[in-house]
C-alpha cells in the first residue's frame, strides 16, 4: 500500500510539474502582450497620441504648406516608422487648420494648387480630384468625401497633431 | 497599391482607376561592391515605397525584380518582357521600371516598359535629414515624370 501510494504521488508529482511548466509558459505568452497594452513604460507612442510635428504656429500663414513627420508604430510583425503628412494653414479667423493629404477617392496624396488649371484648390494628380481650401470635395470629381481634419493641440506655440478625423461627403 | 492582400482587394474593386505598374529592378552583387550594392537596394526600396504612397490610387508597386549584376542580360530582358506582358493583360496601360543600374540604359529599346533610371544617390546615413530630403526630392521628380505619361 505504501508502494502504491508512492507511485501515485510520483505520477502526481510529474503531472503537477509538467502542467506547472506548461501553464507557466502559457501564462508567459498571455501576459506579455497584455503587459504591452497596459504598461505605459512599454507602450510605444501609438497613433492615438498627439505628436509634435515640428512647426510653430508663427510659421503657419494663410497659404497651405505641407509638413511631414514620422510616428513609431508596432503593428503585428512590423515595427515601422510610417511617415505622415498634413497641409496646414490659418483660416480667416486665424485658426490653424491641418488637413490630411490623403485623397478620399483612392488614397493618392493631394497638393495645394497642384494643377495650374485649378488655383485655390487641393488637387489630386491621380484622377483629377479637387477640393476647396477647407478640404471639401468638389462635386463632379471622383472623391466623395472631404479631406479628413487632424485633431490638434497647440502647446507653447507649437503644433501637435493627433488622428485624422473623417468628415461627411459634400 | 502594394502587393499586399488589403491593397490588392481594393485594386480588384477599382481596377479601372489603377492603370500603372512600377517594377523596381534591383541588382545583386556579392563581390567587390557588396556594401554599395546593399545600400542602393535599401534606397531604391524606400524610394519605391514613398512613390507608391504618393500615387497609390493609380499605381501598383509590383514586387521587385532581382537579378545578378554580371548575369546574362538577354535572358533578363526576355523574362522582364514576360512580366510586362503578363501584367498588361490585367490591363495596365503603363509599366515602369525603376532602377539605379545604368546598364539598363543601353537596353532601353528592348524593354517593353518605360525605364526610369536614377543616377545613384550618394550612399550616406540612410536616416539622416539630408537623405530624407534627397529621397523626397527624387520622389517628387519621379512622380512628375510618371504623371507626364498619364
Ligand atoms: S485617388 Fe484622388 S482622384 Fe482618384
Amino acid at each position: 500500500m505504501s508502494n502504491k501510494k508512492q507511485q501515485v504521488s510520483r505520477r502526481q508529482f510529474l503531472n503537477y510539474t509538467l502542467t506547472g511548466v506548461g501553464g507557466f509558459m502559457a501564462a508567459g505568452l498571455l501576459v506579455s502582450p497584455l503587459r504591452m497594452a497596459i504598461d505605459p513604460v512599454l507602450k510605444h507612442s501609438s497613433s492615438g497620441d498627439f505628436v509634435n510635428v515640428g512647426i510653430s504656429v508663427d510659421e503657419i500663414n494663410d497659404t497651405p504648406q505641407r509638413i511631414d513627420w514620422t510616428v513609431e508604430q508596432v503593428d503585428g510583425w512590423y515595427k515601422s516608422e510610417p511617415s505622415r503628412s498634413a497641409w496646414v494653414y490659418k483660416d480667416e479667423n486665424g485658426d490653424v487648420v491641418a488637413l490630411s493629404p490623403i485623397c478620399t477617392h483612392l488614397g493618392c496624396v493631394v497638393s495645394w494648387e497642384g494643377s495650374d488649371q485649378h488655383p485655390d484648390h487641393f488637387y489630386c494628380p491621380c484622377h483629377n480630384g479637387l477640393y476647396t481650401k477647407d478640404g471639401v470635395n468638389v462635386p463632379g470629381t471622383p472623391p466623395l468625401a472631404p479631406l479628413p481634419v487632424y485633431e490638434q493641440e497647440i502647446r507653447d506655440g507649437i503644433l501637435f497633431l493627433g488622428n485624422p478625423i473623417e468628415r461627411e461627403g459634400a | 497599391m502594394r502587393w499586399h492582400k488589403t491593397d490588392v482587394s481594393q485594386y480588384v474593386e477599382a481596377k479601372e482607376y489603377i492603370d500603372s505598374a512600377v517594377i523596381p529592378l534591383i541588382s545583386l552583387d556579392f563581390s567587390l561592391d557588396i556594401e554599395k550594392n546593399a545600400a542602393q537596394n535599401e534606397i531604391l526600396e524606400i524610394l519605391a515605397s514613398q512613390l507608391e504612397r504618393e500615387l497609390t490610387g493609380r499605381l501598383m508597386l509590383v514586387p521587385s525584380y532581382y537579378y545578378i549584376k554580371t548575369g546574362n542580360r538577354e535572358v533578363e530582358i526576355s523574362r522582364l518582357n514576360n512580366w510586362v506582358e503578363h501584367i498588361k493583360t490585367q490591363p495596365f496601360r503603363h509599366v515602369f521600371f525603376l532602377t539605379f543600374d545604368s546598364a539598363w540604359k543601353k537596353e532601353e529599346q528592348a524593354l517593353q516598359g518605360s525605364l526610369i533610371w536614377l543616377p545613384g544617390i550618394q550612399s550616406g546615413e540612410i536616416n539622416s535629414k539630408e537623405m530624407q530630403g534627397m529621397v523626397r526630392e527624387q520622389v517628387v521628380q519621379i512622380g512628375e515624370l510618371i504623371r507626364s505619361y498619364w
